[in-house]
């Protein structure tokens, strides 16, 4: 059997009549004992073919009839990139019921918050903790019937028939199954295609998160702008790191790798993530644009502690990258020198390192949730991977928006794919237009009405769309800023150019109706200590190492730098180093990463006052909310520094 | 794929026998020249029971546990272990009645990796000889796939799948006794002794600790002997408590009568109690 081949197309243009599950049933038939699902565990990787993917859904579905549950009924699912996740998310939608997934981040009040906004009566939890948080709401979470956990280490002591492990409803669905065999079937097959499958929570970096509600003709829609646009194969590897929670994992997991073939590869830990992610060696990626720069920072952070030869060749390889990458982007021809050169440095520097980092299989990579910085677009390519811009969002059912080969520019984010419109609305506001749409959020009609209207997306981006079609984002349409002066500007822009500095984890400007812009930035403290140690600074916590003077001297002349390379009057003229990472747990961050900005705004208002007025340091105490829920407070110094 | 999580195989067998850990210490006396580090000390531990042994510094507490494993020999006294008699044995036959343990110092070896340390603790199962293995027979390679399975399962109930490869000497302290544990383990032992497993942890990792100890113990039905310095640790997971002072048992019962008690208080835990 060859490892790869292409499904043919008449066969799938039929599937598109299906609900998710009705497809995987009929690509079991088909994909029969080739892999579908990779798991590392016990150091191995474990597989599961199409088959026994079909078979584990399936006894899903009957354990969840056998508990009762019933079509258009709501499951929340709590749990970690997993097959579990697939079987319980598939096995609920086989049967028509709707999931939604929770981070398995949150703290218990957030758990119960959500599981009854959207009145979930069974819950699959990853694991005790994850339990132990909803027994400590349990009185809050009257209509939830089962909690079914996956991992049964420490379960053993609790006797509470409000819970199951997912073996014993493996179990009971054996058993109805035996009981009576067609009812999968015909469960199975009542399903529409117009059918709500999942909902999901939008980031809400402002107010409470929405539940954006998808249909499974969503997913199939989504699913078919990727196998029609991008290289992908039978056997192609998808590795699944991004929180189920998220829109990222979803529209891959029950839409691209079920109509293409493709396997969902999942890693042993969170911990082991790099290690297992270079043994796959992933086909396609699509990953947020953190994961990208943290990655790039760490290739320079060790490359800077390599030996000297290294160091030179990775230098120069990576200059004459750069050189090629830019020529390319503005469509100047490469002179044949300087092809030749880039041939020979792949095979010195950027493969081998492209190598180390599990990155040499990819065909295609995309960066999206948030704009990334040219220069980590700029650097990637330089090594040769195939790092594009992409776009998109919950309510479109995904990334709708990608750079087609060839045509990569860094600032911007590409043109549709297939099936797709984007026109610019009034105040250059973003619209879209395609089937893959998502059909409403869930009870708040009026959020609806004002996201679509006439069918089309309303996204809340500022953008224009460039000669060649390419569409630009400029920022949040409602975070566009205007200085005293009248210049308006876009803080994602300057915080994502902060934020490529390796020492630089986090970063929030602030300047609407001020004079100039000033930011708070939060160093990142793995880079930032091992550049102490380096130079036998001592320090003890975050907060030490953050106030210390030679880390202040260290980011202001990174600071300048950047600066350098912005716009006048988007130049920072104050910073203050916070004593404190953002964190999502003090809901500086939504789940996704992303800044809260009215809420870090109003948070942190004494520093800003001080950076606007004439104060050197300024006290502050600061609240922190530690995992387990009790808060801790930080009382500290922290002082304004003058950028110029 | 296989739902294992949990539920590892050194523990998988129903037979009574294999967990069966039974030890009598009777009349214990050990000393170093003029000092006596035990004097007289008997006690007893039960299939099932996790016992701990708690004292100040220099009540005897590891040379107690020494002297049950074979690296001291006491001069007077008995300690039968499944109905055995077993005082006076070197340590690798104790170790063979099914008696693992962890040091207080660590003594792992720290150029080898997490992989490698742990894999000692199978080499009591290991059948085959010097040549077959150089020839890496089929036949071993299946022994090796089975040791490696147990290995493997005791590595991810412990969580230390992102240090399986890493050598030793660059782990964190904290980290380095969860090996030790790990090592122990994998010697299957019916009885496992464990000195001071928390010292020097960071909360953090001793909560991962005890939340590994009361797992093995509750669920598998692991007999420990727990000799350790924190008293919170001791009070929440014992059900038995013996203190040592000066080498001689001077109390003996449920956590709560222990930190109740007199001599105990007067001894051990100060004033106030």
């Amino acid at each position: 059997m060859s490892r790869l081949m292409k499904l043919d197309r008449a066969y799938l243009d039929k599937l598109k009549e299906h609900t998710i599950p009705q497809i995987l049933a009929k690509q079991a038939e088909v994909l029969k004992d080739r892999v579908a699902i990779r798991k590392k565990s016990l150091g191995i990787w474990e597989t599961v073919t199409w088959q026994e993917y079909l078979s584990f859904v399936r006894n899903v579905s009957l354990g969840l009839l056998s508990l009762g549950v019933e079509r258009g009924e709501h499951v929340a699912i709590i749990m970690d990139n997993q097959p579990e996740w697939l079987f319980a998310e598939l096995g609920t939608q086989a049967i028509g019921g709707i999931t939604i997934n929770l981070f398995t981040s949150s703290i218990p009040k957030e758990l119960s918050v959500h599981i009854n906004r959207f009145g979930s009566t069974i819950v699959f939890a990853q694991d005790q903790e994850q339990v132990d948080k909803l027994i400590e709401v349990r009185d809050e979470l009257g209509d939830v019937r089962k909690v079914i956990y996956v991992d049964p280490t420490g379960m053993a002591f609790y006797k509470d028939p409000w819970l199951l492990s997912f073996r014993e409803l493996l179990e009971k669905g054996k058993e109805l199954d035996r009981k009576n065999p067609k009812l999968f079937e015909e469960e199975l097959w009542k399903g529409k295609k117009d059918d709500v499958n999942l909902m999901i929570m939008t980031s809400g970096t402002t107010g409470i998160p929405k539940l954006a509600m998808l249909t499974h003709a969503c997913f199939i829609d989504m699913a078919f702008k990727w196998i029609d646009s991008a290289p992908i194969e039978v056997g192609d590897n998808w590795i699944s790191i991004t929180p189920p929670a998220w829109i990222v994992d979803q529209m891959w997991g029950i839409g691209v790798s079920i109509l293409s073939g493709m396997v969902m590869n999942f890693v042993e830990t969170q911990e082991t993530l790099s290690e297992d992610y270079r043994e796959i060696g992933p086909a396609i990626t699509i990953t947020s644009s953190r994961f990208w720069e943290d990655l790039a920072s760490k290739i320079r952070v060790k490359m800077e502690d390599s030996g000297w030869l290294k160091r030179k060749l990775y230098d120069i390889g990576l200059k004459k990258g750069v050189e090629v990458v830019e020529m390319e982007s503005k469509g100047i021809p490469v002179p044949i020198h300087k092809r030749f050169m880039r041939t020979a440095f792949q095979h010195m520097v950027y493969r081998p390192l492209l190598d180390r980092v599990g990155c040499l299989q990819i065909k295609q990579a995309v960066t999206g949730g948030h704009p990334i910085s040219p220069d980590v677009i700029k650097f990637f390519r330089a090594i040769g991977l195939n790092l594009k811009h992409g776009y998109g969002l919950t309510e479109g059912g995904g990334v709708f928006q990608v750079q087609p080969d060839g045509e990569v520019r860094p600032e911007t984010v590409g043109k549709p794919l297939p099936t797709t419109e984007v026109r610019i609305g009034e105040d250059n506001e973003v619209l879209v237009r395609s089937p893959s749409l998502f059909i409403g959020y869930y009870k708040d009609e009026e959020a609806t009405r004002k996201a679509l209207r006439d069918g089309w997306l309303h996204t809340g981006d500022a953008g224009h769309i460039d000669e060649e079609g390419h569409l630009i984002i400029i920022g949040r349409k409602e975070e566009i800023m205007r200085l005293k002066g009248g210049d308006a500007f876009s803080p994602d822009f300057i915080e994502t150019r902060l934020k490529f500095s390796p020492y630089i984890k986090e970063a929030v400007v602030f300047g609407e109706g001020r004079e100039w812009v000033a930011g708070l930035i939060c160093i990142d403290f793995g880079n930032v200590g091992s550049w102490a140690e380096a130079r036998m600074i001592p320090y003890t916590t975050y907060t030490d190492l953050s106030q210390d003077p030679a880390v202040e001297e260290l980011i202001l002349s990174e600071v300048r730098r950047i600066n350098n390379e912005l716009p006048k009057p988007m130049r920072l003229r104050k910073i203050t180093l916070l004593y404190k990472m953002l964190d999502a747990d003090d809901e500086e961050l939504t789940r996704t990463g992303k800044v809260r900005r009215k809420f870090v705004q109003e948070k942190y208002i004494d520093i800003i006052e001080a950076m606007y007025g004439e104060k050197k340091e300024i006290q502050v105490t600061g609240k922190v909310q530690y995992r387990d829920g009790h808060v801790g407070t930080i009382t500290t110094n922290v002082r304004i520094l003058d950028v110029e | 794929m296989r739902a294992f999580r949990g539920e590892p195989s050194i523990y998988g067998n129903s037979d009574p026998e294999r967990m069966r850990a039974e030890l009598k210490v009777e009349g214990l006396s050990l000393a170093f020249g003029g000092l006596m580090a035990l004097n007289n000390v008997s006690l007893e531990v039960k299939t099932g029971e996790l016992l701990s042994i708690i004292g100040p510094n220099g009540a005897g507490k590891t040379s107690l546990l020494n002297s049950i494993t074979g690296f001291y020999h006491p001069q007077r006294g008995r300690i039968i272990f499944n109905g055995e008699d077993i005082t006076g044995l070197p340590p690798h036959e104790v170790t063979k009645r099914g008696i693992g343990r962890t040091f207080q110092n660590i003594e792992l070896f720290p150029g080898m990796s997490v992989l490698a340390n742990v894999f000692l603790g199978r080499h009591l199962y290991c059948r085959y000889g010097f040549f077959p293995a150089s020839l890496f027979l089929p036949s071993i390679k299946r022994e090796e796939v089975r040791h490696r399975r147990v290995v493997e399962e005791i590595i991810d109930f412990l969580e230390m799948q992102p240090i399986r490869k890493k050598l030793v000497g660059s782990l964190p302290y904290g980290l380095r006794k969860r090996v030790e544990l790990a090592r122990a383990l994998a010697l299957e032992p019916k009885l496992l002794i464990l000195d001071e497993p928390f010292a020097g942890m960071t909360l953090e990792e001793k909560e991962d600790m005890v939340r590994f100890l009361k797992e093995i113990n509750g669920r598998w039905n692991q007999t420990i002997i727990l000799v350790e310095h924190d008293m919170a640790v001791v009070m929440s997971i014992s059900e038995r408590v013996i203190v040592l002072n000066f080498g001689e048992k001077i109390a003996e019962g449920p956590p709560d009568y222990v930190k109740n008690h007199p001599e105990v208080i007067k001894a051990y835990l100060g004033e106030e109690g």
